[in-house]
């Protein structure tokens, strides 16, 4: 294995999500167990048959950007304005004077998923080619007057590397720029790699991020159509119950989080904050999606980090709250901690699934438990389930005990991740 | 040379697999590099003759069914993902990987810039023309999720989810290593490459699958650049559209297809006896920053990620023999790539022979990197330098040797492939022959 003497630190974290949209209201809500996890209000969902999740409700992307900015947001969907807002909370959160960082030496990466079109954006365009016949339209008139009435930009507003190429030309961060786009694993594999590139000395401060949002008419069909979507709609904030035997599915969220990921003497030069140090991640598939894989993802970071299972005070897992995938997510956990009891915090029972914008957003739950010393409890967990052989961390929040965390993610298809990152101080 | 380059495990390809407009294995889009063939013609894959374009690069008679067992488990899935098992068939069975049961599968991974699979763009747009509301420029929303959810279909729709791609890749060939999907438009094959390579540096795999496929000819990719004007709309002769460096080039021509390698760490490599093709020597990754819709004026970006990747290789500027270039054949992109390469070379940039792939093949966006690498490749391995066709008259800024029309020989020992995205994200990566 190649070894580097550059370390990287968490010195920044900007979270925006149906539990809070900063830092502190987000910690207080996993302090104090409350869900964000409620009926669709932006919208009339009366046409779907899962009318609630993790929506943002209030937010607006001006308070976020400099007025000379903000000219910009109309060419952003929702799904960018979350991360150049969130982006903006990492940068403040980590107080860095940007006119004290090299723009070459200044990276960004996203974890981002597809971005829904706005269906009003195409809505004039899609009558003038309509034809009497169902489910086609007219090509023809399509070409020859539809794209008259499309805004000249279209394209670019729904690109999913637009998250972080915004990014970059706001803050002038001209160092590598990447996009992994990887449905629930992407901004794990993100940091992953901005964490690798910090360390071959290619850049020296970074802006990571996920952000994702579904939470939109088109999206949720398509959710709705092929993800196995919890059905509890008596009791939305009781419907996301990760490894619980009583889990019925999965419940879709949005929002973003960015995490500010800095090369520790940088970081000290300039008496930065630190969270916590990222010192290990892997990553695997899962072939038979039977946990083999997510361990051998787990057991990487691990190695990297030169720890074992025994140091490490709580898992922060994937658990989607699907009856498959928090089975075989446990067994894997099980296969590298064995009967340790190792506590697992599954962050998605407050907010639901953010997608791309998951991975980042659970580490930061995390991150925050490292520097507070203290870890959230999992919502909804009340009845183990003998497939799932992992020690669910419920009830009360319970205080940190050693000084590694795990954070694992994966897809649906197997794709797993996993980094280690150790309480600082 | 830096200890860290000197100590660092050392990459080579091993394997290399293309599905393109212009052939469907490595030797056939040689041929038509050499002989200087266009790809380009009438868009038939739908009906594009009232569109500003109406020409594109389609990849034709493909047919997954002579790559895999069982083509229709796939039949739900974007031409992007039926692209890359096709070229990635032909590069793993290239590198002796399929069915190796010596190798361990967990340390053979897989990164691909890899694109949307395609939108079921009719039944959308005629549910939102059913559900509009012209006066209240307004979507009745519960109308449409009672009418997508009858019409849409659900496999097709999870088809168009950007892991897939990569996770068929890696269930169907047994490749249990790190899996990564990056899509960061015309760049994401080279910046897979890359970081691909830079997991096998660090000691994360052996072996790396990588490289990038997609196809937007479909009425929504044809729709979002006709809207931006970056397409050229040279309607009348088609095969005369791309034409990068050229006065008259007016905009890039859209293409589709897979490219594919097999990158291998070299002691690895050694020891199973396989064959070396080149060593990946370079990769220089940044961005502009500067706006969305065009590059930086000055080529910053692009000045920075080419001297990235030389200091990544080690080499001397005189070391590079031949670049293969982004040259998309829009007014920017041509003028701005010369620019860059006048500003590192100096006076030795008249001396460095630059040709652009897309001329013949048009952009394949996410999987441009991939096959114009394997291009790269192959022109150091034939000794043979691909020009670019189209070329016809000198623009006064852009003023280098784009080996006009004809290939040419000559031997060279490195090659640099330059990759620039629509938003600003710049790669460049450095082939070499391999020696010991």
């Amino acid at each position: 294995m190649a070894s580097s003497s550059r370390r990287a630190v968490l010195t920044g974290i900007g979270v925006l999500t149906p539990i809070g949209l900063d830092q502190e209201s987000f910690w207080h809500s996993l302090q104090t167990g409350r869900s964000g996890i409620r009926r669709f209000q932006s919208f009339d969902a009366s046409g779907l048959p899962v009318q609630f999740g993790g929506e943002i409700v209030d937010f607006d992307a001006k308070k976020y950007l400099d007025k000379k900015e903000r000219k910009n947001l109309k060419m952003m969907a929702r799904t960018i304005q979350f991360a150049v807002s969130a982006a903006q909370l990492a940068l403040d959160d980590c107080a860095i004077d940007k006119q004290q960082l090299d723009p070459t030496r200044f990276g960004v990466e996203f974890g981002a998923g597809l971005i829904a079109t706005e269906l009003e954006e195409v809505g004039e365009a899609a009558r003038v080619s309509a034809n009497c016949q169902p489910g086609s339209v007219d090509l023809a008139k399509w070409g020859e007057q539809g794209l008259a009435v499309m805004p000249p930009l279209w394209m670019l507003k729904y690109l999913p590397n637009m998250l972080a190429c915004q990014v970059s030309i706001l803050h002038n961060a001209q160092g590598p720029n990447n996009t992994i786009t990887e449905s629930e694993v992407a901004s794990l594999l993100a940091l992953g790699e901005a964490y690798r590139i910090i360390a071959r000395d290619q850049a020296d401060f970074f802006l990571v991020g996920g952000s994702d949002s579904k939470v939109n008419p088109l999206s949720l069909v398509r959710q709705c159509l092929f993800q196995p979507l919890s059905r509890r709609g008596d009791a939305p904030e009781k419907a996301c119950r990760p490894f619980d035997r009583r889990r019925d599915g999965m419940v879709v969220g949005e929002g973003a989080t960015v995490l500010a990921l800095e090369e520790l003497e940088h970081a000290r030069r300039r008496g930065a904050k630190i969270y916590a140090e990222v010192v290990g991640f892997g990553a695997a598939f899962d072939r038979d999606r039977s946990g083999a894989g997510l361990a051998r993802a787990i057991r990487a970071a691990l190695a990297q980090a030169a720890i074992g299972p025994e140091d490490v005070d709580h898992i922060n897992a994937q658990g989607y709250s699907t009856g498959e995938a928090d089975a075989w997510e446990a067994r894997g956990i099980h296969e590298v901690f064995g009967d340790r009891r190792t506590p697992v915090l599954a962050a998605k029972s407050y907010f639901g699934n953010l997608g791309a914008g998951s991975g980042t957003t659970e580490l930061a739950a995390s991150a925050l438990a490292l520097a507070h010393g203290v870890v959230p409890a999992t919502l909804n967990y009340e009845e183990p389930d003998p497939e799932c052989p992992v020690t669910v961390a419920a009830g009360a929040p319970q205080p940190v005990k050693r000084p590694y965390v795990v954070k694992v993610s994966f897809t649906d298809m197997g794709q797993c991740a996993a980094v280690v990152c150790r309480q600082w101080g | 040379m830096g200890l860290e380059r000197t100590m660092r495990r050392r990459v080579v390809i091993t394997g290399m697999g293309v599905i393109t407009p212009l052939g469907h294995n490595v030797a056939d889009l040689w041929k038509s590099q050499v002989e200087g063939r266009s790809g380009v013609g009438p868009i038939t894959l739908f009906d594009a003759s009232r569109f500003p374009t109406k020409f594109a690069a389609q990849v034709k008679n493909f047919d997954l069914g002579r790559y895999v067992p069982e083509a229709d488990r796939w039949a739900n899935s974007g031409m992007n993902t039926q692209f890359a098992l096709g070229a990635a068939t032909q590069a793993l069975e290239d590198a002796g990987l399929v069915d190796n049961a010596k190798l361990d599968r967990g340390r053979i991974g897989v990164y691909v810039g890899s694109g949307e699979g395609i939108q079921d763009f009719h039944h959308l747009m005629s549910l939102i023309a059913r559900t509009y509301d012209p006066g209240r420029r307004e979507v009745d929303t519960a109308e449409f999720a009672r009418g997508g959810l009858h019409d849409f279909h659900a496999g097709r729709e999870f088809e168009q989810e950007l892991h897939t791609t990569t996770a068929h890749l890696a269930a169907q060939f047994d490749l249990q290593g790190p899996n990564f999907t990056c899509l960061t438009a015309c760049a994401a094959s080279s910046q897979a490459i890359g970081e691909a390579t830079a997991l096998i540096r660090h000691g994360d795999a052996d072996i790396m699958l990588s490289g990038g496929s997609h196809s937007m000819i479909h009425p929504l990719g044809l729709t979002g650049f006709n809207l931006l004007t970056a397409l050229s709309t040279h309607n009348q002769e088609p095969t005369k559209a791309s034409r990068p460096f050229d006065l008259h080039r007016d905009g890039f021509v859209l293409g589709e297809g897979a490219g594919m390698l097999v990158l291998e760490e070299l002691e690895h490599a050694k020891d199973r006896g396989a064959t070396v093709y080149a060593e990946l020597t370079g990769y220089g990754s940044t961005a502009d920053a500067f706006r969305v819709t065009d590059s930086h004026p000055d080529g910053r970006g692009a000045i920075a990620c080419i001297l990235g990747a030389l200091k990544d290789s080690g080499l001397k500027l005189s070391d590079i023999g031949y670049i293969n270039a982004h040259g998309t054949s829009t007014q920017v992109n041509d003028k701005v790539e010369t620019l860059a390469i006048k500003k590192i070379f100096g006076d030795g940039a008249y001396t460095i022979p630059v040709s652009s792939s897309k001329s013949m093949l048009g952009h394949l966006i996410a999987a441009a990197g991939g096959v114009e690498l394997i291009i790269s490749v192959m022109a150091m391995r034939k000794g043979v330098l691909p020009p670019t066709i189209n070329y016809e008259e000198k623009d006064p800024e852009c003023d280098l040797d784009y080996i006009p029309n004809e290939a040419r020989e000559k031997r060279v020992g490195h090659v640099l492939s330059n990759s620039f995205g629509f938003g600003g994200q710049n790669i460049s990566l450095i082939v070499s022959q391999f020696s010991e």
